[in-house]
């Protein structure tokens, strides 16, 4: 059985934001009001994170950390959930059952890399972003939690292609939303555990480094980094 | 007489329960009957007595989530010159004329639709036949909703034939 991953390289990326703005259109993201973000009720499953080291202008240096829901592999997020609507479902994702969660945000508290959302409001879409709604992607009401679901929808739709030719699935056939939109490729996916794949190098590369690793959640997005 | 107080006060409650009672058997039975369309097309003759395949106008149900609804424009391939003079025929002619989309109304309804994926094309794949979820529309003048289409009933057949029962399977 595959574990599906996500290697983030540092070094190539940009800080553009594409993989952002292409995950909130793929999966239905909510978007709400300047007012409301300013009070922290925006919504990514994506975020680009900001950190300024240094104090002033010259003397100070910007890095952009790309941050999807790391599918951990020992999830602090599922122990904590009363109605089990946060699993570790099959093949290593993290399971989010939008119809089960009571939206009590006892994951949010206990992700440590507070990658899960809260609809505080019932989304609203413009006209024309009703025009791109993502029939495959389920639209969420207000009071549940949601977060990175590795574009699951993706797999289903590759693996019903692949078995309607009869073939395994390849590495090709199940990309990510941010994977396909970061234009200098810094982001690749697949199975960690398949010797073939190109996450599967990258990951025991020396260059290879998992956020609060310490803490024994087993994160399964990879960010590679030169040191420094 | 203080004794012959709750009488009327119990049958006031009750009377409550009975209306609850009749107002949810109407509601069951309004969403038993089957939706008026803006024509009266007949599942019975063009699949019953034409003998068309269910794909010949769901053309996508194998190749999508979504099985489709024809355009006027499918209609009228045949429309424009078999059986022109019957009324209803009149009247799709009449859209066509006018360019001008017909509204269906929805057969089948889930309850909360948002949260469910659900794709034609998977199941035409594993074998299953289209009477099975949406009954023999043959014999039906107007389409009806023969499923119950509730989650137990999908999983009952879901664990039937060995397909995933996991939530993320459908729900996300």
């Amino acid at each position: 059985m595959p574990k599906w991953g996500m290697v983030i390289d540092l070094d190539k990326c940009t800080g553009c934001g594409a993989c952002v703005a292409a995950c909130k259109t793929e999966n239905n993201v909510g978007v709400v009001s300047p007012r409301l973000s300013s009070e922290n009720r925006s919504m990514f499953w994506m975020e680009m994170i900001k950190m300024v080291e240094g104090e002033e202008y010259p003397d100070m240096r910007v890095r952009y950390i790309p941050r999807p829901c790391f599918h951990c592999d020992r999830p602090p997020c599922t122990r904590v959930c009363p109605v089990r609507a946060t699993y570790l479902a099959e093949e290593g994702l993290v399971a989010q059952i939008y119809n089960r969660c009571i939206g009590c945000r006892y994951c949010m508290a206990a992700c440590p890399y507070t990658v899960k959302v809260f609809n505080w409001y019932e989304p609203q879409w413009s006209d024309e972003r009703k025009q791109c709604v993502n029939p495959d992607v389920s639209l969420r009401p207000k009071g549940v939690v949601e977060k990175c679901t590795f574009c699951y929808h993706r797999l289903q739709i590759a693996r019903e292609d692949a078995r309607a030719e009869n073939r395994p699935l390849k590495e090709a056939d199940y990309r990510v939303a941010c994977q396909d939109a970061c234009p200098a490729a810094a982001i690749s996916f697949g199975d960690l555990e398949d010797k073939s794949t190109k996450v599967y190098e990258l990951s025991r590369s020396t260059r290879a480094m998992r956020i609060m690793e310490d803490i024994g959640t087993e994160p399964k997005v990879f960010y590679l980094s030169e040191g420094e | 007489m203080k004794k012959f107080l709750p009488i009327p006060a119990a049958f006031g409650y009750f009377t409550v329960f009975v209306l609850i009672y009749l107002a949810l058997g109407y509601d069951w039975y309004r969403n038993k009957q089957a939706p008026d369309q803006p024509i009266a097309f007949s599942h019975k003759i063009h699949v019953g007595r034409v003998g068309l395949d269910c794909r010949f106008c769901h053309e996508t149900v194998d190749k999508s989530t979504y099985a489709g609804i024809p355009s006027v424009q499918k209609c009228m391939s045949c429309h424009a010159n078999v059986a022109t003079d019957r009324p209803e025929v009149q009247k799709l002619a009449g859209y066509w004329e006018r360019q001008e989309a017909m509204e269906w109304n929805r057969v089948h309804r889930i309850r909360i639709r948002n949260h469910v994926y659900f794709s034609h094309k998977s199941h035409i794949r594993a074998g299953i036949d289209c009477a099975d979820c949406h009954g023999e529309v043959r014999y039906m003048d107007k389409v009806r909703q023969v499923s119950s289409l509730e989650m137990g009933w999908c999983v009952s057949c879901h664990q039937s034939k060995n397909a995933s029962t996991d939530c993320l399977t459908c729900h996300m």
